[in-house]
């Protein structure tokens, strides 16, 4: 009892004015402001697939990018709720990337019964995740950098958004610049790799966002 | 019940603010609220306050995630279970390393049952040779039948270390026997 009221004397001493964490929406809108215009530098880079004004015309392909935006704004919201140690009592909208990830999930599947006969499958093959990779490493290490000046109390799903946001922003970069039509090619090499890193994410979670 | 609530509130945000006597009585609030929690939930130990403390010292480190615009309650209720979910897990796997100590002991107590040249007065007379505490531990535990949960309050420790302690003493007891 005596040990508790020294450590509360000894705490209030300490009468630092503290800034408060923003609010989870703005730290969301500013983590998809930044990874927006890295999107935009890495495309600058590397350029636009030159088939792109045509398949902006094709619902499903249309359908595929705003699924993988959905998947990269709900990620970024439910990594900064999950930031907080009370996941800033809005538990329910944590949760939005599980319907992000269902409505993507029917989107290929509707891609994969329409492509009938199966587009050519390209020459290359791992290169594809290496490439989403290569463009995600940044915004990975700088989103835990983000949330590991907060307190998350459910490190593991938190680190799991963290990846999935930013691999779906090196997802859709290669879907904005790689000429190809395999719906196959595009589900192993891009998307399967992108949801194996986001259970990686709940190891490395643990590992990097425990306080 | 609700002024309280906000009153609580208010006073983070002004501790939040460098107010000295609103974070102090903060404090004191959370500690009194988050006693019986831990109590209820750490019946099998006497020292709830040694998590208590790393409790407040948590949210000394993370009040930086509170703003004072949403109840104060709820964050500090998900700090202090995110630490005794913590507290627990270390706990039970401490329980585990020493459940496997003891089922090492059950080898040696399968050996010479019935053929054994040891007698009670060989025994008592190397329990004597055993450092105090452990010495000590053993008469309460095998002459005079407490469990290691009594000698533990009895000698003011607490019960895996009681549980460790034995186990070593049966250790050295069975090395010195054995020769």
């Amino acid at each position: 009892m005596g040990n508790i009221e020294e450590l509360i004397n000894k705490l209030a001493q300490d009468t630092a004015t503290v800034r408060p964490a923003p609010h989870p929406f703005m730290l969301s809108l500013k983590l998809t402001g930044w990874a927006m215009a890295y999107l935009v530098v890495a495309l600058l880079f590397s350029g636009l697939r030159p088939d792109l004004a045509v398949k902006l015309h094709e619902p499903l392909f249309v359908a595929e990018l705003a699924a993988l935006a959905g998947i990269f704004i709900t990620t970024s919201l439910s990594a900064s709720l999950l930031s907080f140690p009370d996941i800033h009592q809005l538990r329910r909208l944590a949760f939005a990337p599980a319907i992000a990830f269902a409505l993507f999930v029917l989107v290929m599947f509707l891609a994969w019964q329409t492509d009938n006969p199966p587009a050519p499958l390209p020459v290359h093959s791992f290169q594809c995740t290496l490439a989403i990779t290569l463009v995600s490493l940044l915004p990975a290490a700088w989103m835990f950098y983000v949330m590991r000046k907060f307190a998350s109390t459910h490190y593991h799903l938190a680190g799991c958004c963290a990846l999935l946001f930013a691999f779906s922003i090196g997802a859709i970069w290669l879907r904005l610049y790689e000429v190809n039509n395999s719906i196959m090619h595009v589900i192993e090499w891009h998307y399967l790799p992108m949801i194996a890193f986001g259970i990686t994410g709940l190891w490395l979670g643990k590992n990097v966002l425990k306080w | 019940m609700t002024d309280k609530t906000h009153h609580l509130e208010t006073l983070m945000k002004q501790a939040l603010n460098g107010d000295q006597r609103a974070y102090a009585e903060i404090l004191q609030e959370t500690a009194r609220f988050l006693r019986p929690f831990l109590a209820k939930r750490l019946s099998f130990t006497n020292e709830p306050d040694d998590l208590l403390q790393e409790i407040l010292l948590s949210i000394h480190k993370v009040r930086h995630t509170y703003d004072g615009n949403r109840p104060y309650k709820p964050w500090v209720y998900a700090i202090a279970r995110f630490r005794l979910q913590d507290y627990l897990r270390t706990h039970y796997a401490d329980q585990l390393h020493h459940a496997d100590d003891i089922s090492e002991l059950e080898n040696y107590l399968h050996e010479n049952v019935t053929e054994s040249v040891i007698s009670y007065e060989s025994i008592s007379g190397e329990i004597g040779k055993l450092p105090q505490r452990q010495a000590t531990i053993l008469q309460l535990m095998h002459q005079e039948g407490y469990t290691a949960k009594e000698v533990a309050e009895k000698l003011g420790m607490n019960e895996s270390a009681v549980k460790v302690a034995a186990h070593r003493a049966y250790k050295v007891l069975r090395q010195k026997l054995e020769k």
